[in-house]
């Protein structure tokens, strides 16, 4: 048991820098593709869908922690949402049926209007200020998200049956 | 152990929850230093970034190589050209200043100033807002500490250094971002208050008196070096309006357009010898 705990953290730990790897080279684009989509919630998606919410809640604190980190917000704010977007993707997708590309976009752009709404309503409290909705830019985030984090499941699909008819 | 298993789960759930209210509530109000967690995990997580940028602009690099190659001799002359009638002009400028100044005064103010600026590239934008900090790939070994002012290309007000500030990267909080402030002055009828941002693209001028006269949109803002962090004379942006302000009489409302964009941001200058560098 503790050894799968150790694998779980190694790649929790794996897919936190491919996500800062994406949110870099985002970035390094142009800032704008920061506002259109989050990399660490395409992540934290993925990954708590295809292994749940246990991973998924551990994978969220460390994505969530390393956006705050490259953030002046307060610390913390993503880390919470994105832990509990990591474990509620987690456990929902382990009890309804999310294969269908139709499905699980739908289901992720649940989660991630939610988690918007909960990092919205925690930083308004926290900071004391509205945010900032980049001309409505921003509430194109959770949309763009769930399309980028289902694409995944699409490419990842046709890999594995390429693979399979090559083998 | 039966109970853990049975709610590995919720306990994971509940545990990690607790530990981010707890890691929020240490921080609000806001002003506190950055914890050594947070400046850990920056630690840990900025090479990465570094290296991701540094890969596209290694790419884009090599793609613009081949186009700038063919225009590099047409530029080459221009230049020689340039080159020649700007050492006119220094020599010239040298010559008035040495009628202001001795010759020894001189040359150490000019090397005060050639050791006091830091060229930095920008490496990534704030992951909440990019209005609000960008990261850029110099730290503690190039001699960067917090509360350095920065400026673009063209010498331009973008915001000042602050925590965390690793050994070779270091987080910038713009003029824009909502808790910065720069006490500024208008170039013309002379309007000194303080810029705040807004964490959007405009800042508001704030603190200037509703009685004061003067000001119009356009007129440039520089900074006046009152508050210790950003030396005087730097230009930060024009008047955008002004108006009443309707939630107090006492002070007008004026809102700025700072001068900086994000696509001249890829490199920026820190002041190392600025107010905020203890030089």
């Amino acid at each position: 048991m503790r050894e799968t705990a150790f694998k779980d953290v190694l790649r929790a730990f794996a897919a936190t820098l491919i996500a800062v790897l994406v949110y870099s080279l985002a970035g390094s684009a142009t800032p704008g593709l920061l506002v259109v989509f989050n990399a660490f919630t395409v992540v934290v998606l993925y990954f708590s869908i295809r292994r749940g919410e246990v991973f998924g809640a551990l994978l969220g604190t460390m994505c969530g922690l390393v956006q705050d980190a490259f953030s002046i917000g307060v610390f913390g704010v993503a880390g919470l949402t994105k832990t509990l977007l990591g474990f509620w993707t987690g456990y929902v997708s382990r009890r309804i049926d999310v294969a269908p590309f139709g499905r699980s976009a739908l289901f992720m752009l649940v989660m991630s209007v939610l988690e918007m709404i909960l990092w919205v309503v925690i930083t308004a409290v926290v900071r004391l200020e509205s945010v900032n909705l980049h001309g409505g830019l921003l509430l194109v985030q959770p949309l763009v998200t769930a399309v980028l984090a289902g694409s995944l499941f699409v490419l990842e699909r046709r890999i594995r049956k390429r693979s399979a008819r090559g083998g | 152990m039966a109970f853990w298993e049975k709610r590995r789960s919720a306990l994971v759930l509940a545990g990690l929850t607790f530990f981010h209210i707890v890691l929020i509530s240490v921080q609000v109000p806001r002003g506190a230093e950055k914890s050594l967690f947070e400046r850990s995990i920056f630690f840990l997580f900025s090479p990465v970034q570094r290296a991701a940028t540094g890969i596209v602009r290694g790419a884009g690099s090599l793609w613009n190589g081949y186009f700038d190659l063919r225009r590099v001799r047409a530029d080459n002359l221009k230049l020689r050209r340039e080159a020649f009638f700007l050492s006119q002009d220094v020599r010239y400028l040298q010559d008035r200043l040495v009628l202001r100044s001795s010759e020894e005064e001189l040359q150490r103010n000019l090397a005060e100033f050639r050791g006091s600026v830091v060229a930095a590239r920008t490496i990534g934008v704030d992951s909440a807002n990019p209005y609000q900090s960008i990261v850029i790939d110099k730290g503690s070994l190039d001699g960067i500490a917090a509360n350095m002012a920065v400026c673009d290309r063209f010498g331009r007000l973008v915001g000042r250094t602050i925590q965390p500030v690793s050994l070779k990267e270091s987080m910038v909080q713009l003029v824009t971002d909502k808790d910065s402030s720069v006490s500024v002055i208008s170039a013309v009828d002379g309007l000194t208050g303080t810029m705040t941002g807004l964490s959007r693209p405009v800042c508001e001028l704030r603190y200037v008196l509703a009685s004061a006269a003067g000001g119009q949109p356009g007129e440039e803002l520089l900074t006046t070096g009152f508050d210790k962090i950003y030396p005087p004379g730097i230009r930060v942006g024009a008047i955008q309006s002004l108006a009443p302000d309707e939630a107090s009489p006492v002070f007008r409302r004026i809102i700025v357009t700072p001068y900086f964009r994000f696509n001249t941001l890829d490199v920026v200058a820190v002041l190392t010898k600025g107010p905020g560098g203890g030089g």
